[in-house]
């Protein structure tokens, strides 16, 4: 869910609260519905720095296997985190989301917007010895653009019109618009090395997706299916060998036994655990438990038809959702409040708007204005017309069915009629999904956030499926457009086409303070994002913009 | 019996192909696709979905679809996974001994202690034994798997901490008293409800032969009661107990999906679980046929075995 592309709505499985992770996190670009997303660590407990010591396992224990490893084509969040032992992007977010150096030594845009220059790190090397050269770069690039092979995304990719090398470290991207997220979208990629590409389509499908190799700290060993993923230390690392020897990626699907294992001690690393489970893993005596922000953020979306079109009727359902209660008393606390799409630890976030509170009172008063009067059985009605809706939500998510049913129970107070619905994942987002039924209807889920603030994924008209078998993530205005539709438009629009980012942060204020006031979707809180980790290992560092072993060559055991 | 055996295999072709076709059309009918989530993966645009779409062969009509499977199939081709972009055939062949030996150890686990409990009951009928191998067996029969296999994971391995609690092999393990080791508690987890089921039965049809005249002439002529219980009695009282066993062995790789995602055993059950989250039409298939198939093969060897039980039963 960190770096690279690919939004698209997600939960997982689902088959039950404790795998809630499985078939479902992505790394994101804007947009996916998703329960994480990650921030600037704050540690409770972090061991002090010490003597670190020279080699030693780590088994990191995870719900989801990568379906595979290419890196073009997972679309699992645990996919680009096992590869960040492997691979490596040409630039890196920081714990803000700004891009620096990393298979790039540097970076330069034309002042046009329209020209970036990559200027490579001289003397890495591929763990097959061979020597990393701008040949790879362009190769990847042709790769991901290469129709036949079906890339997951091919964002800011597919704004390149022309690729150069005027020599082995230099490679020069010619695009024909300005489009801001060039940097976080190809920038932030995996870099895959040309002796594999050179192989074809299926071989870099099937062996490359299996045996993964890379520039990085950690050198592929094996891949036991169901079981677990073995690292080994590259010596030869280009930052430095890895202080640590080896570490063991192990798939374990049961929530509960990855809290046994981490107990009994055969696992040492867990991310992304349950807000619900924090307790229990805080009491592990040689663990500690360390809270990130997300990028992930947890609403109702509500589709644009009927009198959910009415804006002081969706104004007056932001009042009446209990936001501090569900975040106090469900989730114990792990998760803040939210009031538009772009996270706190933002550099686009907007400080300024305050959430609505809870107002029972003020909610009512809006409905009675816009003519929504209680009826006989005290669900209000207009025109023969009962406020009824169905209110959606992911199957067997435990969690997500808690706060739907506080939801439905606070807005029965105000007279709206909530029906509880359950599906799972692949369903609701499908072509048969409760978005293309014309039922008023709400669906309670996170959409994950990728690194550049851009949200045309979320709201511009030209992400209105066509049909319901279409592609696009604007669904709920799928019937009709929003009624603020042109000026979102106009400013997501903007907001890529503009460089300056003081000028862009500007734009991402409006619409922010746009989505505020008209509420095309209730806002609720932002996830945190949650680890395990043994509480003699140094270095450890997870942010909200890099993937989970981003600067592993830095971990180490103390001494 | 070689013959009869011949028509039964042949019988089963007609058979597995209705269940496939069945298959087929119920995993089409299911809400969803597989295409479903790409469609809501930001910036894809419809030209890259019908692409996709074409590449994993959903542009064609369903019978179309069934044909185009049906013929690798007969080609030993069971196609290329959506999301792993690899052949089906070596993604199961990787889970498939694994199932096999938890599926194996955890029913030859319960098969003795059924039989054991059970003939033991029937012998000491009434007695304290009896009445707590009744009260084992209905705690065995009422408990969940999962909760069932947590509590012996917090037992055994984090009380006690003389068993792994989920796996195949501990790191860098590659030995047979390792996988011994990780197989204790999901092969005891996986048999547990079956040792309850069965030994009552085994008791039951225990009891109504030991009543028979011929056990009693067996007696009567000085038979030692062990060689009674053991030759006249339990022979003929297996025989029901084998239709039992044979239709509860399917319900194996069912409880084999919960039992492998208690412990993490990467098996095919989680395989079968994780496609059918994804919608993978072409592992599912290839799952389904697989277990279809050996569904019938072990009906077969059941019906061979009343044979070899019971010589009045002939076949051919």
């Amino acid at each position: 869910m960190v770096a690279p592309p690919l939004p698209g709505p997600d939960g997982g499985n689902c088959g039950r609260r404790w795998q809630r992770h499985a078939g479902g996190l992505r790394w994101g670009q804007r947009g996916q519905p998703d329960y994480l997303g990650w921030g600037p660590a704050r540690c409770r407990g972090t061991a002090p720095a010490g003597e670190t010591r020279q080699g030693g396992t780590l088994t990191y224990v995870t719900a989801e296997e990568p379906e595979t490893l290419n890196p073009y084509l997972t679309q699992l969040v645990v996919g680009f985190d096992i590869l960040s032992l492997f691979m490596e992007s040409l630039l890196e977010a920081d714990d803000q989301g700004q891009y620096g150096p990393r298979l790039a030594e540097s970076y330069e845009a034309a002042a046009d917007g329209l020209t970036y220059t990559f200027t490579l790190r001289t003397g890495v090397k591929w763990h097959d010895g061979s020597d990393f050269t701008a040949q790879d770069v362009v190769e990847s690039y042709n790769m991901i653009m290469n129709p036949d092979f079906g890339a997951f995304s091919q964002q800011g990719w597919d704004k390149i019109t022309g690729a150069e090398t005027p020599d082995d470290h230099t490679v020069v991207f010619s695009l024909d618009q300005v489009y801001a997220p060039f940097i976080a979208n190809v920038g932030g990629a995996y870099i895959a090395p040309a002796s594999a590409l050179a192989k074809g389509i299926q071989s870099f499908k099937e062996e490359f997706g299996r045996e993964p190799f890379g520039t990085g700290p950690f050198r592929f060993v094996e891949w036991a299916s169901g079981d677990h993923i073995t690292a080994q230390a590259n010596a030869d690392y280009w930052q430095g060998a890895p202080k640590l020897e080896q570490i063991v990626c192990k798939f374990v699907p049961n929530s509960n036994t990855i809290a046994v294992q981490l107990k009994s001690g055969e696992a040492d690393l867990a991310a992304y655990v349950d807000a619900q489970q924090f307790d229990t893993y805080q009491a592990i005596e040689d663990k500690q438990v360390i809270e990130t922000d997300s990028q992930a953020w947890f609403h109702l979306d509500l589709k644009n038809i009927d009198f959910l079109m009415e804006k002081p009727v969706r104004q007056a359902l932001d009042f009446a959702t209990p936001k501090q209660d569900i975040i106090d008393k469900i989730l114990k606390g792990h998760a803040t409040i939210s009031v538009a799409d772009v996270a706190p630890i933002s550099w686009a976030y907007n400080p300024n708007i305050k959430p609505r509170p809870y107002d029972l009172e003020q909610a009512k008063k809006l409905l009675d204005e816009a003519g929504w009067t209680p009826g006989p059985d005290g669900i209000r009605q207009k025109d023969g017309k009962r406020m009824q809706l169905e209110l959606w939500g992911i199957a067997g998510d435990q969690q997500n069915q808690q706060i739907l049913q506080v939801i439905a129970a606070s807005w029965k107070q105000i007279g709206v009629q909530a029906d509880l619905k359950f599906q799972d994942i692949k369903t609701l987002w499908g072509p048969e999904g409760y978005q293309f039924t014309e039922t008023p209807t709400a669906c309670g889920y996170s959409w994950f956030n990728g690194n550049d603030p851009d949200d045309s994924f979320y709201w511009h008209s030209s992400q209105i499926p066509d049909s319901p078998t279409g592609s696009g993530g604007n669904l709920p205005a799928y019937f009709h457009p929003y009624d603020m539709q042109d000026q979102i438009d106009e400013l997501t629009e903007r907001g890529v086409a503009t460089i300056d980012q003081e000028e862009r942060k500007k734009i991402y204020w409006q619409i922010q303070e746009l989505l505020h006031e008209y509420v095309p979707v209730i806002f609720i809180y932002w996830n945190k994002l949650i680890f395990v980790s043994p509480k003699r290992l140094q270095g450890f560092k997870p942010n909200a913009f890099t993937p989970l072993f981003h600067n592993v060559h830095e971990w180490a055991y103390r001494a | 019996m070689l013959r009869y055996t011949a028509q039964r295999l042949l019988g089963a072709i007609p058979l597995i192909l209705g269940i496939s076709v069945i298959s087929f059309v119920f995993m089409q009918l299911a809400p969803g696709g597989p295409d479903a989530m790409f469609a809501r993966n930001g910036r894809m645009s419809d030209e890259q979905l019908a692409a996709i779409r074409r590449n994993m062969g959903l542009d064609k009509p369903v019978p179309v679809q069934y044909l185009h499977w049906l013929k690798n199939l007969l080609r030993g081709d069971l196609g290329t996974s959506y999301v792993q972009n690899r052949p089906v055939t070596r993604i199961i062949l990787e889970r498939l001994p694994n199932t096999l030996i938890l599926v194996g150890a955890g029913l030859g686990l319960a098969l003795v202690l059924a039989l054991a409990f059970g003939v033991l009951a029937a012998v000491r009928q009434y007695s304290l034994f009896d009445h707590a191998v009744n009260a084992v067996a209905f705690f065995g029969l009422a408990m969940p798997v999962f909760w069932f296999g947590l509590m012996l994971q917090l037992f055994f391995g984090v009380r006690l901490g003389v068993l792994p609690t989920a796996g195949m092999h501990a790191t860098g393990e590659t030995g047979a008293l390792d996988l011994l080791k990780h197989l204790v508690l999901p092969a005891f987890t996986l048999g547990i409800g079956s040792i309850a089921g069965w030994s009552r039965y085994v008791r039951s049809s225990l009891l109504e032969v030991i009543h028979k005249d011929y056990i009693r002439t067996a007696r009567a002529k000085g038979v030692r009661e062990r060689v009674v219980l053991l030759r006249h009695a339990l022979r003929n009282a297996l025989i029901p107990f084998v239709t039992v066993v044979g239709i509860d062995i399917p319900l194996y790789a069912v409880g084999a999906v919960v039992t492998e995602t208690v412990f993490a055993w990467p098996g095919m059950g989680r395989l079968f679980y994780d496609s059918l989250a994804a919608r993978d039409y072409p592992v599912q298939m290839g799952i389904l046929v697989l277990s279809a198939f050996a569904i019938i093969l072990g009906n077969l060897v059941a019906d061979l075995l009343y044979a070899i039980l019971d010589p009045r039963i002939k076949y051919g």
